[in-house]
């Protein structure tokens, strides 16, 4: 029975889509607190303002990250969620649950919190909503010892890295996603769990440039697979599609499954143009590729990328915050990802970035408005790295490179009356 | 030359403790020591921590670090 009167919390159960207020209302029947959510969700709605406080100096000990602080500036009309704190939990890679360990958790966390989870946060965590200070310890007591799971990242810390399905699901994965996040969530176990940095830094890693877990829109360094030799053409299949024997897009969207049109959604959608027919044979320009993976989504049975597979590197990405949204910026086009060499080349570039960044960043400001600040061509100096026809977005978008004294033969010492001579006035 | 960890821990204190600020951001503490790397000055202000000397106050997109006592809503 409800606790409180919601007539506008109620209005958000209406409609054919699922309902959080009817998932709170079934919950706050195990969970008493959560009746109290719904009544100061109410009260902001009516008071077109929010109830909660946030930020504070819980968390558990040894741990500078992971859980955020939450009050009510209302708490004796919603004493159940007076202390209303947020806890960050490392998801696996990729977020391969086992359902076993999913009931345990959601068994703990009625115990320990309100049993309100949200699968996933934008950083890819898996998120438990509301729980006591005094419940913190023993929580972290139970998921550590009796689950083996840790809290993530947050606040000024490394945050959890994710990663996409990767080769444990996805044929067109360049590297092994779930690799590289887990060897570099072990290596900075101590960035992840307390504060290092001037702001958040988030690390994600998809195996193609269909970038499932969006790490060019949302990681500070986003690795991204991408591979450097020609697509593999399987010319047998490209017939296939066109004589109707295969679906475009693997038959995903059934309105255009049996009216394929290779012009219409192959040919004149490439954004570079490079691909064309010759009869029944397709034809592509591989050195004008910008490999962005939409002919191979359209025919993934005649199309796979190449065989010399790695990554692209991007950095600075961001939500709004103190500037508008950035996509990441091309930092290095190719690089093998090794696990041989416990991801050696990835492991520079991150530190050399942290160790400018450390140092030379402001107070809450991100990796790409540093990077903003200071210039491409400062950036990719202190990266130690070459400017490249792939740092230039489009023409004339990007600042310039110019050249520096020391990069040209007899620095800038010239006769200035031979010049004239050579261009008169 | 860079100060010793213990002559660091001692200086991030003394400003964590008699500064105007109460909440620091980390690189408020760089200038306890301008010949020692970001990182091990990081190092020495999670120690404090540790030592329970200091505490971290996070809003949860950024952790600053007050001495302890001094943060804002500590009481709770």
């Amino acid at each position: 029975m409800s606790k409180h009167e919601t007539p506008l919390m109620d209005e958000l159960e209406n409609g054919p889509w699922p309902s959080f207020v009817s998932d709170l209302k079934r919950q706050a029947e195990k969970s008493p607190q959560c009746w109290d959510i719904i009544g100061q969700m109410e009260l902001s709605f009516k008071d077109r303002m929010t109830h909660w406080k946030h930020g504070g100096i819980v968390g558990v000990f040894g741990y500078g990250g992971g859980i955020i602080g939450r009050y009510s500036d209302v708490p004796d009309q919603f004493p159940g969620v007076a202390h209303f704190h947020t806890v960050r939990l490392n998801q696996p890679s990729s977020k391969f649950y086992r359902t076993d360990l999913l009931r345990k958790l959601c068994d703990l966390w009625e115990k320990r919190g309100s049993g309100m989870t949200n699968m996933h946060g934008s950083t890819g965590d898996l998120i438990l909503l509301g729980t006591k200070t005094e419940e913190l310890e023993p929580l972290f007591y139970d998921l550590t010892h009796d689950l083996q799971w840790d809290l993530g990242g947050s606040g000024s810390n490394l945050r959890t890295p994710e990663c996409c399905v990767g080769k444990a699901r996805c044929e067109w994965s360049c590297f092994d996603t779930q690799a590289l996040c887990y060897g570099l969530t072990m290596k900075y176990q101590d960035e992840i769990h307390r504060p290092a940095f001037p702001y958040k830094f988030k690390i994600k890693f998809s195996g193609c440039a269909n970038d499932c877990v969006s790490a060019l829109a949302r990681a500070d360094l986003s690795v991204i697979g991408t591979w450097r030799d020609n697509i593999r053409i399987n010319q047998a299949e490209v017939k296939n599609y066109l004589n109707g024997a295969s679906k475009s897009g693997g038959g995903a969207i059934p309105s255009r499954a049996d009216k394929f049109n290779i012009k219409a959604e192959v040919l004149d959608l490439c954004p570079t143009g490079c691909m064309w027919m010759e009869g029944d044979t397709l034809k592509i320009d591989d050195a004008e590729c910008t490999r962005c993976m939409h002919c191979l989504n359209v025919m993934p049975k005649a199309l796979r990328p190449g065989v010399e597979q790695g990554a692209s590197i991007m950095m600075g990405a961001k939500a709004p915050i103190l500037e508008g949204a950035q996509l990441g910026t091309m930092i290095i086009p190719f690089l093998k990802v090794d696990p041989e060499t416990e991801f050696e080349e990835v492991v520079e570039i991150i530190e050399k970035c942290w160790d400018y960044w450390m140092e030379h960043g402001k107070n809450r400001e991100r990796l790409g408005e540093t990077m903003q600040r200071i210039g491409l061509p400062t950036f990719l100096r202190v990266m130690e790295i070459e400017p490249l026809p792939q740092h230039i977005k489009e023409p004339r978008s990007n600042p310039y490179v110019f050249w520096r004294e020391e990069e040209v033969e007899g620095g800038w010492q010239r006769d200035i009356k031979e010049f004239r001579k050579k261009h008169a006035q | 030359m860079a100060l010793s960890v213990d002559e660091l821990k001692e200086k991030i204190l003394e400003k964590a403790l008699k500064g105007p600020k109460a909440q620091l951001y980390v690189k408020d503490f760089y200038a306890c020591d301008p010949e020692s790397k970001p990182r091990v000055i990081k190092n020495a202000a999670n120690e404090l921590v540790k030592e329970g000397k200091m505490v971290f106050w996070s809003s949860g997109s950024t952790t600053m670090y007050a001495a302890k006592g001094r943060a804002k809503d500590e009481e709770k």
